[in-house]
């Protein structure tokens, strides 16, 4: 087959949403599950406890007495006429996840390089969208990806039995 | 002379709390008079540690930002004020100037201070913060502490 010839999807978004935030057994790191919207393609990305933390209080809409960090980042943005319109993971080297946040403010646009455990910490609280270019979602390390994420789960939520 | 109403600090260092399992960051005055310490959590001090000394992480961190944030805007921070103290709970105000507009952003000390030691912005405390905190107890506390005990964080 003619490569050349066939259309470029790699730099295609696909919408994500985000469905847990996991415990990684013994280590101090969370799992953040992105699932395409129609569940076809399941995105995990580790992040540190502090950034797994800020995600899950967004998804679970807890209102803290005092402001996040994120929140802060949020409120700039509302003080400023900063609307933030989407969040991309954009890359993965080495097993490090890259993305960009896209603001838009007077027909300005912006795109700032973040981690994404603060792109998608950020994007929840704004309510913005969350994608993955297909390039990022066919190089995931993938082999029996959901399998896996399947049994953690179960893992997570029910006793172990001995 | 009418008293002062804020005061400049400079952070002075980060101790571990093993009874709370927390940091606490040590604000002292130019003079060394007063002092205001702050307890915050292992992320947050990691955050003012990371700044402190000078660490450029691999990737942004989220104050990082938070910096290039305000920076892609030209929205430059004029100064951090740790205003209130409530029940422990500290509360902190950052000062922007974005188009000729003065805003005033409600935050938590920890994340203003982060911010202040990566845009180099000033950082005060208002007296009444300052007053609220003087607790002989734990100034003795903290002078018995030896130099080593202001020791690097550890990750």
């Amino acid at each position: 087959m003619d490569a050349a010839k066939q259309p470029d999807t790699s730099s295609e978004l696909v919408a994500l949403s985000v469905k847990q935030v996991l415990d990684d057994g013994n280590t101090d790191t969370r799992i953040v599950v992105l699932k395409s919207d129609d569940a076809g393609v399941t995105l995990p990305i580790w992040v540190g406890s502090a950034e797994g933390n800020a995600i899950r209080l967004a998804m679970d809409h807890v209102v803290t007495p005092r402001p996040m960090s994120h929140d802060l980042i949020r409120s700039f943005a509302d003080h400023l006429g900063v609307r933030i319109e989407r969040v991309v993971i954009t890359d993965v080297k080495s097993s490090t996840y890259y993305a960009s946040i896209a603001l838009a403010s007077k027909g300005l646009h912006r795109t700032l390089d973040a981690r994404p455990s603060d792109a998608i910490a950020l994007a929840l609280r704004a309510g913005c969208p969350i994608y993955a270019t297909q390039d990022v979602l066919n190089r995931r390390t993938a082999v029996h990806l959901d399998a896996w994420i399947n049994r953690l789960d179960t893992n997570n939520t029910e006793t172990q039995q001995a | 002379m009418l008293p002062a109403v804020i005061t400049q600090m400079r952070v002075k260092g980060l101790i571990f709390d093993p009874y709370n399992n927390a940091y606490i960051v040590v604000l002292r005055d130019e003079d060394n008079s007063d002092m205001l310490p702050i307890w915050v959590g292992k992320s947050e001090a990691s955050a003012i540690g990371l700044a402190l000394e000078s660490v450029t992480a691999p990737r942004p961190m989220t104050h990082d930002l938070m910096r290039s944030f305000l920076d892609t805007f030209d929205a430059k921070i004029i100064s951090v004020v740790i205003t209130d103290l409530n029940d422990n709970t500290y509360f902190a105000t950052i000062h922007l100037m974005y188009e000729d507009s003065e805003y005033t952003v409600d935050s938590r000390p920890s994340d203003a201070i982060a911010l202040a030691l990566r845009t180099s912005a000033p950082i005060f405390a208002s007296e009444k913060v300052i007053k609220k905190q003087s607790s002989e107890e734990l100034e003795q506390w903290l002078e018995n502490l030896k130099p080593e005990d202001f020791g690097k964080l550890d990750t």
